[in-house]
């Protein structure tokens, strides 16, 4: 019984291992990748396992809005897996993190140790809830909800080991951003055309008491 | 720099719950210090305190895991899960084990204790130390450990936890002393030289406690993005009226001067005072940090 995810990691060494490229050159802002997703898992209302976050900046006419589309970055060394005192939060064999819902116990620690904010509490199971790059639909050979929804192909998802994937291309060709790399997660969702500012957190930030 | 036009409101991971689960065991372990220090150490001046610092401890470690239920979403399967999906690598995983050991160990000791054996009692008490400090200090190791909030990931969160757990649990038994000997005993008379021993001893923890809040802060102002926003939130923020006036002015610096002069330490109203408000301070101590700790988004 110490490792209960034991029999699914045996025996694959050829496995792939998933990651996304995200090239906000082509995004637009739409927000479709945030409704598919949340057709495709059955994301109740007020949780989002990926979503937009949309910024303005700069005064008329010097303008810009910048998107940072935002899921689990399947890091390769997650900071979630360690902490979860149940073995709950546990990484595929092919990168993918998984919330194991035979053992999360809902103590939220994973919640707060997360550098993105992506793990959520489901309001209906009173467990942690995530993206897991849709692994039902990868397993089955297809793309993830959102990378198949979305409209300007923004959204590339591919096998990172495997040197002529569009992912890989995209990687070793063009400027790639990643997400808090100085957390030392090694996170494995990369962004073209990043715009820092989309990173800034707010001071004075609204309470919940508040609201 | 930009203003956000649209952004997901993350939810609020560790609650006030987790504040009074920190706070319970925080007395604990303080009141379960001074009962030792009789027995376990031979300071006979302590003696009279040693029964009701272990009964208060064994007491408010029954309670604090009650809280700690109440927050999580599945409180019996986590019970069982902690036990038998061990997980070496986290710090929430070894405090399932202590919550239930050190009870069990205190129950022991305190037996032991009221029948009178000595021996017994010395040993269960200096095994009690090791475990009372780690209950206490693990749930600053659980706050340390969560990476990402710049706040809690200081090497010093342990140690100030430890610290501002015995502070409060000396205030408590300080008050407890009092109440007992005033209200419940044939004398009414209150053992005077205990009770400044105590109030002498809070003192000087409170020096340290200061001390260590002033290295955290200090650290963190001069430290990179996210320490520094969180720094400036604390103590010019919204949390200012928490952090500057109810735990520090309140809670440590005003009954640290009470208990440094000999005119009011010896006076038994402000001895109450001042541990009451030190009680008060340490509990908004333990809201600052777990709420105030997560309240700014991280990106």
């Amino acid at each position: 019984m110490s490792n209960p995810h034991e029999d699914k990691k045996e025996g694959k060494k050829d496995l792939p291992r998933w990651g996304m490229v995200i090239d906000l050159d082509r995004c637009v802002g739409c927000h479709t990748c945030e409704i598919a997703c949340k057709i495709e898992n059955d994301v109740p209302l007020g949780i989002w396992r990926s979503w937009v976050k949309e910024i303005e900046k700069g005064r008329y006419p010097n303008v810009v809005r910048a998107f940072r589309p935002t899921l689990c970055n399947h890091c390769e060394d997650p900071i979630c897996c360690k902490v979860c005192p149940v073995k709950a939060a546990w990484q595929r064999e092919d990168g993918i993190v998984m919330v194991d819902p035979h053992l999360c116990v809902g103590c939220r620690y994973c919640m707060s140790a997360c550098p993105y904010e992506v793990r959520y509490i489901h309001p209906l199971k009173g467990m942690i809830d995530k993206c897991d790059f849709c692994h039902n639909r990868v397993d089955a050979g297809l793309q993830p909800s959102c990378v198949e929804a979305c409209p300007n192909s923004a959204r590339i998802f591919g096998n990172l080991k495997d040197p002529e994937s569009e992912v890989s291309r995209l990687i070793a060709t063009r400027p790639v951003a990643r997400l808090k790399p100085e957390m030392g997660t090694d996170p494995r969702v990369y962004y073209i055309g990043f715009d820092p500012a989309t990173l800034e957190i707010k001071r004075e930030a609204e309470l919940i008491w508040e609201k | 720099m930009g203003k956000v036009v649209f952004d997901v409101h993350y939810q609020t991971t560790l609650a006030f719950l987790i504040s009074y689960y920190f706070y319970c065991t925080g007395l604990s372990a303080g009141s379960f210090m001074i009962s030792t220090m009789s027995y376990g150490f031979g300071m006979t001046k302590y003696k009279p305190a040693s029964k009701m610092g272990v009964v208060a401890a064994v007491l408010l470690l029954l309670l604090a895991p009650q809280f700690l239920l109440m927050q999580v979403g599945w409180p019996i399967k986590s019970v069982w899960n902690h036990f038998v999906y061990f997980n070496p690598v986290s710090a929430m995983s070894y405090g399932a084990f202590l919550l239930m050991l050190y009870p069990l160990n205190s129950i022991i000791y305190g037996i032991f204790m009221f029948k009178g054996n000595m021996k017994l009692t010395k040993i269960f008490g200096l095994i009690g130390i090791p475990m009372a400090l780690a209950v206490h200090g693990y749930t600053g190791w659980i706050l340390a450990l969560a990476v990402a909030r710049d706040y809690w990931n200081t090497g010093l969160m342990p140690i100030v936890f430890l610290f501002s757990a015995m502070v409060s649990g000396v205030s408590m038994m300080i008050l407890l002393i009092m109440i007992r000997d005033r209200f419940f005993t044939k004398e009414k008379v209150i053992n005077k030289d205990l009770v400044v021993s105590l109030a002498k001893i809070l003192g000087w923890l409170l020096v340290v406690d200061l001390f260590l809040v002033f290295c955290d802060y200090s650290v963190l102002l001069y430290s990179k993005l996210e320490g520094k926003e969180v720094a400036h939130f604390m103590l010019f923020g919204k949390m200012s009226f928490f952090f500057v006036v109810v735990e520090n002015l309140i809670g440590k610096i005003i009954p640290m001067i009470i208990v440094m002069i000999p005119r009011t330490r010896n006076s038994y109203f402000w001895l109450t005072v001042a541990a009451l408000m030190n009680m008060v301070g340490i509990l908004a101590m333990r809201i600052v940090t777990v709420y105030g700790g997560q309240a700014l988004p991280l990106m």
